[in-house]
């Protein structure tokens, strides 16, 4: 025994350790299962009596991946374009051009976009101090700029999601930044895609904007009927001529005596947006199968081209029904906002108690409200339209001048709606707007099932390789389980020192793992029985064996775990989630099968010069 | 206890045949491959996938035509391990208006089993991009892997053993490929290419040449000791005298993996399937190719009189 002192503390120590480092696990689901017996009342009491201890528990525990626990990942990609987009000025037909082909290719391609844009400009010869910076700057200088500008919208972008995500109330969420401009999130147990999509895609950009004047609107409006005529004459194109809308009566028709065909081939804009002077003044009202047709009429360059500069056309964020149709609003405004919504400090909401409708109230800074009043005095008796990401929520007229800084948006369908819209609003807006390119959710109940299938199935698959082992080795195979048992315990120790994750791959790397740790005992066994057989002694064939399979261990172990290592580089979520327990696992059956068995013989062959038997 | 005593098998003066049995079985595999194909799940091509638990068992009929009534009927459908488990898959993610592609299917659940209630299990949405990524990524895993196991043991042994190896590698990867194909489609298998696929067979790729390896390590002891033996006598020695661990541990690894089989769950099926096939031809490619190659690689080299040994 003496004489293996140093490798029995070492052994006991690691034992010891991965214990230490396992008990935490154990307590969380001991505190789990408490909470679960408790009623409501009592489990509030015992959440606030071990407080510190549940969440010190709960952080050091054995992490589940979203497979198993169920919940939300996320994947948000920063739309660095839109931000390059909004930052050029004189922006013209090359311009668009250009962007164009760039947002093409940086769909394929995996380099910066803004190094694609510089590129790209490049090729076609075009300075980019053209539409950046001053017509001294290089393109160095400029791309430096946008490269910079767009580095804090992707970080600027990452720190509102975070904000809002806390503000959202998830317990252990995790926030990544993930290669040059793309976000994960992963919401532990939230299960609400609708809300989520909601919360984090949201740029929350909001603008304050004057309405038009209703007689300009209606000047413009007919300039753009007369345009699209010509547009549908003149070509073949018959994208834009109006499908005819069931209810007409709306329209206020000079030519009364037109028949429906003949007004929407006569007014291809004013068949599909109907105006209605008396109670939507400056405003047109579209249904819900015709927005397309009027996004894309506005969209073309001949109607742009007899729209005045300053004008803007924005839908209203929802729908209004009559007659069992949903119409939404489109209303005509000045593209320069007022004020936007960098001014607001606080946002809170709540049910308006005069209405009963949800609202979310908004409190500005002083300068915001110096302007906020100054708008208001100015503007008596206009509307003032309160667009968020470019969907206007409501259109109230100024009854007078607003001094404080108080305002609020309606027309909400409801409360959580408001309460997301609050969140978002504090958050502050992101700087680009964000795209989800990956969304993947899992119920509470698979993660259940996935648990229970992915835990029977490692348990027996241990409890036959055990048993496989004790009959065809007899007292080594009986060696090799006790291995196999701390080769699990290792495994998990770390996985749990290293906040590693483990997913329903992850446990069929385990599994996987004991056939691994199996396979080394099978070979030093193997070779033990030949060097018996050559006629050496029990000592003296253990020595050999071991020696003698140990290269072979090492390689075959050494090449699975570079598999690993790709397959860690490589992949994702679940995917690393089993290479990360193949590499463990490889690692602590080293260890277990190799060296504590080793130790176990020695201490063994000491004692029983000839009883060991290998089967 | 023994499963095999000591054997003297001539492996190596079969092997011509052995060849033209891989070559039959990875042909076959390829005409599926070619007629048939995989089936690539949404890792890979982008698209929406609901998973949904109904309380009482649904008739995919009836699915199928709510799918239709929401504008989805080109829409995939099947059950995931029970029938009250249902799969649908569509291509797109959004629609035009930007509304969430599962929004819509499960509104259309909704209003044709207004009588039969159902919680959403798993709800994938993969974006094109991300799919073209993945995509590319699981064959540079792939790729970096075999390039890896070639250094690795084209170092640790000889060049010609890496050759061996890899042929190996190959040899399993297509044989599990082209039967994949051919059971695509087997009820409960859930054989579509996915991540974890991905996965599956790069384990496969670690476990294969663990038998090579396995049996390169004992041809290296051997050649010291016997040094007059011819290649192929050695080769036989020395898969011999590795058989019973060879069988041994295959086993082990196949009961295990039954087990994950029969008992992991839905998501761990194809995964099993996969490496089980795997060690299958892993085990029998250690021998019939990984040596064989090696042997025949040295033999040409012998004969074209370059000094290869």
């Amino acid at each position: 025994m003496r004489k293996h002192r140093a490798k029995i503390i070492l052994i006991v120590g690691a034992v010891l350790l991965s214990l230490y480092l396992l008990y935490p696990t154990y307590q969380d689901y001991e505190y789990q299962q408490t909470l679960n017996q408790l009623s409501e009342e009592d489990s509030l009491a015992f959440i606030e009596e071990h407080e510190a201890s549940i969440r010190d528990a709960r952080a050091r525990r054995i992490k589940l991946g979203l497979d198993l626990q169920g919940g939300m990942r996320v994947v948000l990609e920063v739309n660095v374009l839109k931000l390059i987009e909004d930052l050029a000025k004189n922006k013209d037909a090359t311009f668009d051009e250009i962007l164009t082909a760039v947002k093409g290719e940086a769909q394929r391609s995996e380099e910066s976009p803004v190094l694609i844009l510089r590129r790209s400009f490049e090729e076609h010869q075009i300075r980019m101090s053209r539409y950046y910076g001053s017509l001294r700057d290089d393109n160095d200088r400029i791309f430096a700029f946008l490269e910079d500008e767009s580095q804090k919208a992707i970080d600027r972008g990452m720190e509102i999601v975070r904000n809002r995500v806390d503000q959202y109330g998830v317990s252990e969420p995790s926030i990544q930044k993930l290669g040059a401009n793309r976000i994960i999130v992963e919401l532990p147990g939230v299960t609400k895609e609708a809300e989520v999509r909601r919360l984090l895609q949201g740029t929350a950009r909001l603008e304050f904007k004057l309405l038009k004047e209703p007689e300009l609107v209606y000047r413009v409006m007919d300039a753009i009927d007369k345009a699209v005529v010509e547009l549908t004459t003149d070509s073949t194109d018959t994208s834009l001529v109006a499908s005819l809308p069931d209810d007409t009566t709306a329209i206020d028709t000079p030519e009364g005596e037109l028949t429906p065909e003949e007004f929407a081939k006569k007014h291809p804009f004013f068949s599909v947006a109907l105006i209605n002077p008396d109670q939507f003044p400056g405003d047109a009202v579209v249904a819900e199968e015709n927005k397309d047709k009027i996004r894309r009429m506005l969209e073309r360059e001949e109607v742009q081209r007899v729209t005045p500069n300053d004008f803007q056309f924005v839908w209203s964020a929802k729908p209004k029904v009559f007659d069992d149709t949903r119409y939404f609003m489109l209303y005509a405004v000045k593209r320069t906002p007022e004020l936007t919504g960098g001014v607001i400090v606080n946002a809170r909401a709540q049910i308006d108690p005069s209405f009963n409708q949800p609202i979310v109230t908004m409190e500005m800074n002083s300068e915001g409200a110096r302007e906020w009043a100054r708008i208001t005095g100015a503007n008596v008796n206009k509307r003032i339209a309160i667009v968020l990401d470019n969907a206007v929520f409501s259109d109230p007229v100024v009854r007078n001048k607003i001094i404080g800084g108080n305002s609020q948006i309606e027309g909400l369908d409801d409360l959580d709606e408001a309460r997301l819209l609050e969140i978002v609003l504090k958050a502050g807006a992101l700087p680009a707007p964000v795209e989800i390119i990956e969304q993947r959710s899992v119920g509470p109940s698979l993660g259940e099932d996935s648990i229970r299938s992915g835990l029977f199935s490692a348990g027996l698959a241990t409890l036959l390789t055990i048993l496989f082992m004790v009959f065809y080795y007899r007292a080594g195979g009986m060696v090799a389980d006790l291995a196999l048992v701390f080769c699990l315990l290792f495994l998990l120790a770390v996985l749990a020192a290293f906040q590693g994750t483990l997913t329903l791959p992850g446990i069929a790397g385990i599994i996987l793992t004991l056939a691994i740790a199996v396979d080394a005992n099978v070979l030093i066994y193997e070779r033990v029985r030949e060097e018996i057989a050559t006629g050496k002694t029990l000592r003296a064939a253990i020595d050999a064996g071991y020696d003698k399979a140990f290269s072979a261990i090492f390689d075959t172990n050494l090449t699975t775990f570079i598999t690993g290592v790709i397959l860690y580089q490589f992949g994702t979520g679940p995917v690393q989630g089993f290479a990360l327990t193949l590499m463990i696992g490889i690692a602590s059956s080293m260890f277990s099968a190799v060296f504590i068995t080793r130790v176990i013989f020695n201490i063994l062959a000491d004692k029983y010069t000839t009883g060991i038997q290998f089967g | 206890m023994r499963i095999l005593g000591k054997t003297t098998i001539n492996f190596m003066a079969t092997r011509r045949s052995w060849y033209i049995v891989s070559a039959v079985v990875i042909l076959a595999g390829l005409v599926s491959l070619f007629m048939k194909g995989v089936n690539y799940g949404i890792d890979f091509l982008g698209g929406t996938e609901l998973v949904v638990r109904f309380d009482q068992a649904v008739d995919i009929g009836k699915v199928r035509s709510a799918m239709t009534g929401v504008g989805f009927e080109s829409a995939e459908i099947k059950t995931f391990g029970s029938d009250r488990d249902i799969l649908i898959r569509t291509p797109s993610i959004e629609t035009e208006e930007g509304v969430a592609v599962g929004d819509i299917l499960q509104q259309g659940l909704r209003d044709s089993f207004s009588g039969n209630q159902f919680t959403v299990q798993k709800e994938d949405k993969i974006g094109p991009k991300i799919g073209a990524e993945l995509r590319r990524d699981a064959i540079y895993a792939v790729a970096a892997s075999l390039i890896a196991i070639w250094l690795y043991i084209g170092f640790r042994f000889r060049f010609v053993y890496g050759i061996g190896a890899v042929a190996a590698l190959f040899h399993d990867v297509l044989i599990t490929l082209g039967i994949i194909s051919i059971f695509d489609g087997v009820a409960g298998l859930n054989l579509e290419i996915s991540q974890n696929m991905i996965a599956a067979f790069l384990t496969l790729v670690g476990l294969s040449v663990n038998d090579s390896v396995v049996i390169f390590d004992r041809i290296r002891e051997n050649q010291k000791i016997f040094k007059t033996m011819n290649l192929a006598d050695l080769m036989n020695k020395s898969i011999n005298e590795m058989l019973s661990r060879t069988i041994i541990t295959s086993g082990t690894i196949f009961i295990v993996l039954m087990v994950l089989m029969i008992f992991g769950g839905e998501v761990n099926r194809g995964f099993a399937f996969t490496l089980l096939i795997g060690i299958i031809t892993g085990t029998y490619s250690s021998v019939y190719t990984a040596s064989a190659v090696a042997l025949d690689w040295t033999l040409r080299g012998k004969a074209q009189g370059r000094m290869v040994k």
